[in-house]
């Protein structure tokens, strides 16, 4: 027979390392053309931490995404991003990325005040172009701006770390700032269980996620997406089995450790919530790893809620599902109520 | 939002995209050099033992072969980790789990690195093996490192937990159990190593922290800082597997004793088998609340197996215990974690750090509380979840940015249209 149910997961998660210093740095340097070089250490582990770092600096230098150019992870080159882990990259290369992009526009925004006749705060830099703000008629393309730094003999070249506020966790009773700020998640999701094979079919999922602030939509949506379908393996399918003669793991290749494939997708509805004041860049938060989190309990919570059976032991494999249904058979034979 | 923003927010295309589209993208196993050698680990088929003989000499003599290393042959530390440095680079001491790198071999071609291989030989000292949790605390059982095979213990308080179990009208009691899982990203392990112009010995890699690459290979080779180059390679995915260190000191061992460039691509099978996994977990968690469903107080109890090495084991209890309580206000709170050594698979960093553990115990147990007094699911996380102002277990207040509520009710407005 086969089963429809509803689950509820939600969840949060510190952005950056607990209760520990971890900085990041970026440099940048405008050129004479109005395009930019833009240089940190983070590692893009495919995640799209490089996409996201040249938004950032695009937005606060004032000129068009296509104009930057960024270099990652090249220790001779680039400064230390720290790890590509906690999902810290948008909020601490981030915040170094804008650091190091104001420390150069402060130099561009005196050239171009003295210029334009006005006050370097007044100025508002976008789409390459810095305007008088309030009043249109009073601006300047970036190429005149590049023409006057050159003149003026000065560069726009600006370094920046960050480091989240953070303090060390009482040793007692672990009291204190562990993290700056948090990403917060709720995923409500439907199955389908075939109570004979006990195969759960994950049919549809909603994923809302506070990021505080959206950098990239479909990079985030497609975190989102593929936070999902890897905590269906969690939950259905993947484990890492153990010899327990000589310690050596019995699965570890992929015709043995199987994990979710295109075919096991379901229809996923990412839901992007952003919320104000955050410390993050723009107000960014971080996603990589809150996407994979709430889905797992929500997929439990949903078998749970077809079967009338309690699970927490995971992972939940088609036999121990079968196992679950035979048992509640059997404990109805002889009267036990549930 | 009513931020107008010219660039953020926007659907970008990445910056790396096209390369990837094209399949043009360099990943480390791409990269070739001339002159450039191939390097494999010889690794241990026993998890806990010491080295009587390591047999190198044949190995060595053989054609094609141009450096089998031990670790007599690291000229600096033979040490690395991202928070305890206590997983060598070639075993020196003993042998601590199933798969430790005993020698590094360097040859001109992958099938004479294969028939070099297989010329080597060891004896073994074996030592009891331990498996499990239990096992490991024992007080007879053998000792992993230093002097106990206790990896860290934490406790975590708010509150006067016994006096508020007493007040609460309900109260759920469960054990959950998660098991340890494989990132299989798709890239196994790559790396390669070599001198460049200037003469700096530079490593390509696939890699999540290249910057604590370059630290371990200096440290490994007594190096300044500045004298290593490490490149991240365009990486196949990692969701923290490649957060240790991989291939980057023993492909770098070997150039440095080579001179030449030396390269690394872990089989499937091996890349699996020495990187880390997720921590398996055994969490006990009691939870009391008002019969309208206020959450009043919570003990918690983790047990986990951080195999053979630390490696992420630090984070993952720390991060694990902050956030035992999921995302809600509770007054009381006591938790305990415990990590054991043991002589399985090295548990480290995988997306979320101990977090989808202790999420499928917090939500088990809403869960569970929900249907016990019959509120929705939803409406009893509203009811307590955090929001501007609460405070943390931690003591934590939280000020900005907290929109957790809101995520409550969008999922519960989306999943009411397209759920059936």
């Amino acid at each position: 027979m086969k089963k429809r149910g509803k689950g509820v997961g939600s969840m949060w998660y510190g952005i950056g390392n607990t209760g520990l210093p971890n900085p990041a740095a970026a440099f940048v340097e405008v050129l004479g053309d109005g395009t930019a070089n833009l240089m940190f250490g983070a590692a893009d582990i495919g995640q799209g931490s490089g996409t996201a770092m040249a938004q950032l600096a695009a937005e606060a230098l004032g000129i068009t995404y296509e104009k930057v150019r960024v270099t990652w992870g090249d220790t001779r080159v680039t400064p230390d991003g720290g790890a590509t882990s906690a999902s810290r990259q948008t909020l601490i290369t981030g915040n170094a990325v804008l650091k190091a992009c104001e420390q150069a526009k402060g130099t561009l925004a005196d050239v171009a005040a003295a210029y334009l006749g006005c006050q370097p705060e007044e100025l508002d830099f976008s789409n390459n172009m810095v305007t008088k703000d309030g009043d249109a008629t009073v601006t300047m393309t970036y190429h005149t701006l590049m023409a006057e730094m050159k003149t003026a003999g000065k560069m726009a070249v600006g370094a920046g770390y960050y480091n989240p506020t953070t303090t060390t966790l009482d040793p007692e009773d672990m009291s204190g700032i562990p993290y700056e700020v948090y990403s917060y998640a709720t995923t409500i999701c439907e199955v389908e269980v075939d109570t004979e094979t006990g195969e759960v079919d994950v049919l549809k999922v909603v994923s809302a996620h506070d990021v505080g602030q959206t950098i990239n939509q479909s990079m985030v949506e497609g975190q989102i997406e593929g936070g999902v379908v890897m905590g269906q393996g969690f939950v259905l399918m993947e484990e890492i089995e153990v010899s327990d003669k000589d310690g050596s793991i019995k699965n570890p290749i992929f015709s043995k450790y199987i994990i979710p494939s295109n075919l096991d997708v379901p229809e996923i509805y990412p839901i992007l919530v952003e919320s104000e004041g955050g410390p993050g860049p723009f107000g960014a938060k971080g996603v990589g790893e809150p996407a994979l989190i709430p889905i797992i309990p929500a997929i439990v919570a949903a078998i749970e809620d077809a079967l009338d059976v309690r699970f927490t032991k995971l992972p939940i494999f088609p036999k121990d599902i079968v196992a679950a249904v035979k048992e509640k058979e059997t404990d109805a034979d002889n009267g036990v109520l549930n | 939002m009513a931020k107008e923003y010219s660039v953020i927010g926007k659907s970008k295309v990445k910056v790396d995209g096209l390369e990837k589209v094209l399949g043009t993208t360099k990943f480390a196993s791409d990269y070739s050099l001339p002159d450039m050698l191939y390097g494999r680990v010889f690794r241990s088929t026993v998890p806990h033992a010491t080295v009587k003989k390591l047999y190198l000499e044949k190995a060595r003599a053989l054609d094609g072969v141009e450096a089998v290393l031990d670790y007599h042959d690291i000229p600096g530390k033979n040490r690395f980790g991202i928070i305890i440095k206590d997983e060598p680079c070639l075993v020196d001491d003993k042998i601590r789990r199933y798969g430790d790198a005993l020698a590094v071999v360097a040859a001109k071609s992958p099938e004479i690195l294969e028939e070099a291989l297989a010329l080597i030989e060891v004896d073994y000292d074996e030592i009891e093996p331990i498996f499990t949790f239990e096992r490991a605390l024992e007080a007879d059982a053998p000792i992993i490192h230093g002097t106990t095979n206790i990896h860290q213990v934490k406790h975590l308080e708010c509150g006067n937990v016994d006096e508020a179990f007493k007040k609460c009208d309900i109260i759920i009691e469960n054990v959950y159990s998660t098991h340890r899982l494989s990132h299989m990203f798709i890239e196994p392990d790559a790396g390669i190593a070599y001198y460049d112009d200037d003469g700096l010995m530079t490593v390509v890699a696939s890699t999540q922290n290249p910057h604590y690459d370059r630290n371990e290979v200096a440290s490994l080779l007594g190096l300044p800082y500045n004298q290593v180059r490490v490149i991240q390679a365009a990486t196949g995915g990692a969701f923290g597997g490649k957060l240790d260190i991989s291939v980057q000191c023993h492909c770098a061992l070997l150039t440095y004793h080579t001179r030449k460039p030396v390269k690394m691509v872990r089989s499937r099978s091996e890349s699996t088998m020495v990187s880390a996994k997720r921590h398996p977990m055994t969490i006990e968690a009691k939870t009391g609340a008002t019969r309208d469903g206020m959450l009043m107080a919570m003990e918690v109890k983790i047990c986990s197996d951080t195999g053979a090495y630390a490696s992420y084991g630090p984070a993952v209890i720390t991060r694990a215990m902050v956030h035992c309580t999921g995302p809600y206000s509770i007054p009381n709170v006591r938790a305990d974690a415990t990590f054991v050594y043991t002589n399985n698979p090295m548990s480290g960093a995988f997306r979320g750090f101990g977090v989808p553990q202790v999420a499928v115990c917090h939500e088990g147990q809403m869960n569970a509380l929900a249907r016990k007094i019959g509120m929705d699911p939803v409406e009893i996380r509203i009811r307590n979840a955090h929001q501007i102002g609460s405070k943390l277990t931690t003591g934590q207040i939280l000020e900005n940015s907290v929109g957790f509520i809101e995520t409550l009710e969008k999922a519960r407005e989306k999943a009411a249209e397209v759920l059936s």
